[in-house]
Parts: C-alpha cells; sequence; structure tokens
C-alpha cells in the first residue's frame, strides 16, 4: 500500500510537471455570445474564447480553454486547477478580497431587465415579485439587496435555466449584463423585452488570476494594453455583440 | 456527419429530415451521446469496488475478533447514514488536499512556504490538476466506498443465511475453516446476496447521475444544457425550452439500463442457484 501510494505521488509529480507549460483558462460555457458550447463541433466557442487565443499568442504563453460551472469558478481557480478565469466575470471589491484581476477587456457594461413581451414593472415601488438571476452574479448581489425584502430572488445555476422559468412564466424578470440580454431579446423574435432602469453595477470584465500570480497578471495585461491600443480588441467585441452602441470602445483612451 | 449520407438518400428524405438529422449529429450532440461512457464505467467501476469494499466489510463485521469487527460495524452503519452526495463531495477533495499535503513535504521549500502562510497548496509546486478520468476513478471509489456499505450489509446477511448444517457437514468431512468459507460459505452465500445486490446496483446506476458535481459533463448535465432555451444567435440554432424532450431520453435511457440489468441478474441468480437446495431456486 505504501509502495502504491509512493508511486501514485511520483506519477502525479510527473503529470505536474509536464502540465506546467500550459496556461489554462477557465469558462462557463453557458453564456453567449461570451462564451458558449459550440453547435457544430461541441466545443467552447465566444468572445472570450477568441480573445484568449489571441491575449496568449500575444504574450507569448501556450493556453487550453476548460469548462467549469460558475457556482465553483473562483473555489477551482483558488485550488489551483486553472489559472484563469474568463467567464464574464465583472470585476467587484468583493470579489478581489479572493482573487486578483487584470485590467477590463469588455466596458463596464449596465445591467438590463429582461421581461415577457407587456409586461409592466413599477420599479419604484415593486413588490410581491419573483426576480429571476444567475447565483454569484453581482446582479444577485444587487437584487437581493434592493428588491429581496418585499419580492422573491431566484437564483440559477446557469442563465440559461433562468432564461427556461423567465420563458414559462416562473419568474417575472431577469436582471443580467446589457451584453447578453440584448443577444437574448435578438434572437427571441420579440417574444422577450428590456424595460426599467439601466443597473449600473460592476467594473468591466477582465480576467480572473490566483492572488499574487503577477507574472501572468503582467503578461496579460501588457496584452491586453497592445490590443486595446491597436484597436484589435474593439473589433473583437463589435464582432460579438453587435448590439453595442457605436464609437470607439478602448482604442484612442 | 451527414455528409456521409448519399446525395439520392438525402433527396429521399427532404430537407426538414435531414435538417434535424444534421442537428442531432452535431458537435454537441456528438459529445452528448459520447458521455454516456462515464455514466456506463462509472456504474462498473463504482459496482466492482463496492463489491470489494462489501466483501471486506462483510468479512470485518462477521469475524469473531472484536477488533475487527468493530471497525466492520462502524463502516457499514456509520457510511450508510451519510447522503451519497456529501461523500462524493468530500473524498475527492480530502483525497486530492491529502496528496497535496504529501506533496508539499517532499517539494515545497520552506521560504515558498513561509510565502504563501495560511494558504492551500503550501507552494505553488505542490499543486495537483485532476483531469477528467482521475476524477472519474475518483468517483468511483467514492461510489464504491458508500455502496460497498449497503453491500457489506446485503453480503454479511447472507453469509448468515447459509444454512449451517451445510458448514457442519463440509467441517465433518474433514475440510479446514479456510477451506469450508471458499469452497462452501462463499458459493452458497451468492444465492442469498443476489437479490440484495441488485438492489443495490440499481442504486449505483442512479448514483452515477451525480457525476456532474465533479466536474465531470455527463448526461444528465449536457441534456439539461442541450435542452435550455437558448435564443443567442451566435450559439447556433435558437430554440425555446426543450429540456423536458432530452430528459425523456435519458428516462428512456435508465430504464433500458434497469432492464438490461435485471435480465443480467436473472442470468446471474439461474448460475449460482444451480445445485443448491433452495425452494423454488433449483428449476
Amino acid at each position: 500500500m505504501k509502495k502504491l501510494m509512493i508511486a501514485a505521488t511520483a506519477l502525479l509529480m510527473l503529470g505536474g510537471l509536464a502540465q506546467a507549460a500550459t496556461v489554462r483558462v477557465a469558462t462557463e460555457g453557458a453564456y453567449p455570445p461570451w462564451n458558449y458550447i459550440d453547435d457544430a463541433t461541441g466545443k467552447p466557442a465566444g468572445f472570450e474564447i477568441d480573445l484568449a487565443a489571441e491575449l496568449c499568442k500575444r504574450a507569448g504563453v501556450e493556453c487550453e480553454v476548460v469548462t467549469n460551472a460558475w457556482d465553483s469558478i473562483i473555489p477551482n481557480l483558488v485550488a489551483g486547477n486553472y489559472d484563469a478565469i474568463m467567464a464574464g466575470m465583472s470585476i467587484t471589491d468583493e470579489r478581489k478580497q479572493t482573487i486578483d484581476f487584470t485590467q477590463n477587456y469588455y466596458p463596464p457594461d449596465p445591467s438590463v431587465y429582461m421581461v415577457r413581451k407587456g409586461t409592466a414593472l413599477d420599479f419604484a415601488a415593486i413588490s410581491g415579485k419573483n426576480i429571476g438571476v444567475q447565483g454569484g452574479t453581482i446582479q444577485a448581489g444587487y437584487v437581493k439587496e434592493n428588491f429581496g425584502a418585499a419580492n422573491t430572488v431566484k437564483e440559477y445555476d446557469t442563465a440559461d435555466n433562468a432564461l427556461a422559468d423567465l420563458n414559462a412564466g416562473n419568474v417575472d424578470a431577469i436582471l443580467a449584463d446589457g451584453g447578453y440580454v440584448r443577444d437574448i431579446i435578438a434572437g427571441s423574435n420579440g417574444a422577450l423585452e428590456i424595460i426599467g432602469p439601466d443597473v449600473k453595477i460592476g467594473g468591466g470584465v477582465g480576467v480572473g488570476l490566483r492572488k499574487g500570480d503577477a507574472e501572468l497578471g503582467g503578461k496579460l495585461n501588457a496584452a491586453i494594453d497592445a490590443m486595446k491600443k491597436d484597436g484589435s480588441l474593439d473589433a473583437l467585441i463589435i464582432k460579438w455583440f453587435p448590439d453595442m452602441a457605436p464609437g470607439p470602445i478602448f482604442a484612442g483612451n | 456527419m451527414l455528409d456521409l449520407l448519399p446525395e439520392p438518400l438525402k433527396a429521399w428524405l427532404g430537407p426538414d429530415v435531414t435538417f434535424w438529422l444534421g442537428y442531432f449529429t452535431n458537435g454537441k450532440h456528438i459529445a452528448f451521446f459520447v458521455s454516456v461512457h462515464y455514466t456506463v464505467l462509472a456504474a462498473l467501476l463504482g459496482a466492482a469496488c463496492a463489491l470489494v469494499f462489501g466483501l471486506m466489510g462483510a468479512a470485518l463485521w462477521t469475524s469473531r475478533n472484536p477488533w475487527l469487527r468493530w471497525p466492520g460495524a462502524v463502516y457499514v452503519n456509520m457510511v450508510r447514514g451519510v447522503p451519497d452526495v456529501l461523500f462524493f463531495l468530500f473524498f475527492p477533495l480530502a483525497f486530492e488536499q491529502a496528496m497535496e499535503w504529501m506533496r508539499a513535504s517532499a517539494v515545497c521549500t520552506p521560504e515558498a512556504a513561509a510565502e504563501r502562510a495560511g494558504q492551500w497548496p503550501p507552494c505553488p509546486d505542490a499543486n495537483i490538476f485532476f483531469s477528467t478520468y482521475e476524477y472519474l476513478a475518483l468517483a468511483c471509489v467514492s461510489l464504491g466506498i458508500v455502496y460497498g456499505a449497503f453491500a457489506a450489509n446485503v453480503i454479511a446477511g447472507a453469509m448468515r443465511s447459509v444454512p449451517r448444517g451445510q458448514l457442519e457437514a463440509a467441517r465433518a468431512f474433514g475440510l479446514s475453516a479456510r477451506q469450508v468459507l471458499w469452497r462452501v460459505h462463499l458459493p452458497q452465500m451468492w444465492i442469498y446476496a443476489l437479490p440484495g445486490l441488485s438492489n443495490v446496483w440499481m442504486l449505483i446506476i442512479k448514483a452515477t447521475s451525480l457525476l456532474s458535481l465533479l466536474q465531470i459533463a455527463d448526461i444528465v448535465q449536457l441534456a439539461n444544457r442541450l435542452g435550455a432555451p437558448n435564443f443567442s444567435r451566435s450559439a447556433g440554432l435558437v430554440h425555446g425550452d426543450w429540456r423536458w424532450g432530452y430528459y425523456l431520453v435519458l428516462l428512456v435511457f435508465y430504464i433500458g439500463l434497469t432492464f438490461v440489468s435485471e435480465r443480467v441478474f436473472a442470468a446471474l441468480t439461474r448460475r449460482a442457484s444451480r445445485g443448491m437446495a433452495i425452494e423454488g431456486a433449483a428449476r
């Protein structure tokens, strides 16, 4: 038994050495157009997968995209199952206590409310309603704090499941990132719409890193800087988010 | 996948049928079909582990030596009382951290460890990353430990059910205690254990739906993901909530698995009951 344990440890060590060269980037694979599983190939695709490929090329590192459920994506980064998170994750002070972020690669984008067409909600005095959010998101924190007392907040493991319940009439509204909601609304054939005020939360989307991983952070920050300056980041954002307001996003700042 | 079909066949099927054939054989769905092997592997290897743990647990529990009997009793009675989900989460995590702890004591320099005081793993070099198949192996062992306790209970009961006369007769013929155990007691035990073990097997099949907890994209998780409504143009076909359809497919799959298992257990029972003086079994 003891020999077996030593052999197993040795194998794992060898495995660890072989893996040290590649940077593993975790994504959720369920938040289009940021990241989703492509129909044709069955592999992750989306804005962040394209961006990760470009950033890694510029930073001169070998990258591999892995998928991980949203609710355990930060714990598994901290535990070292992968080295970076690119999953539409907004930069917040709360998350910064646990992990580090690079500068943002997607600008602060107000969250919006999505409802079935024709639903009227009075956001000044909303009560007795069901509001859906993906659990562990900035929207979940916002809705619980502001509407939690008078309404029911339903938290879902994926954005897809929240959307399914909105469709089925089990929730009255969903609060989510503007970029995601606009993509969904455009594809919903008029079944869904945006109402109410914009909710300005989050400091843009950045790459999540383990605390103190300055080496990888420095490389990625330099690559993001370069992509912002030469306009290639703007081009990539407009390619994946055609409903975004026109105009320069990062270029020229 | 659709490109493999000859043109005339496609023309005969019409655009609608070819579209759906293409959709249900695209990369996403192929991944779904392939993921069945995780479930089948987990069930088979989990059952093999459960049988090993069950035999060991039963051997300990039925032992005359109290130092062996007590650990056996603790295993059988405590593990049966712990929800399988909890064990599924606990065991792989504890195993990973134990391995990291062992590796840290070998590879971490005191300076590196001091720098990361209070964090896990103690130093970056000690970190271990498990691949999907390593998680699958851990899942099988977890299933084996949890359902091994049930199997141990069944096997211990079956051992007691073997008529004492058979064992006494074997001793009277001059067989040693060990020979009685291996040649008479264990072979005759199976016929009493099989109905209970088939129950445990069914429980293991159902528990394989927990695989997604270990980041293994198994059929249950993929069915949930594929069936979820998609309104995003970039993510492929726009469709509403189709989860019930995918769940229905899973339902049929699990019933099919149960049906096959029942046939296999019936055959095993027939084999185990050969020459046994048990009412209704020696047909």
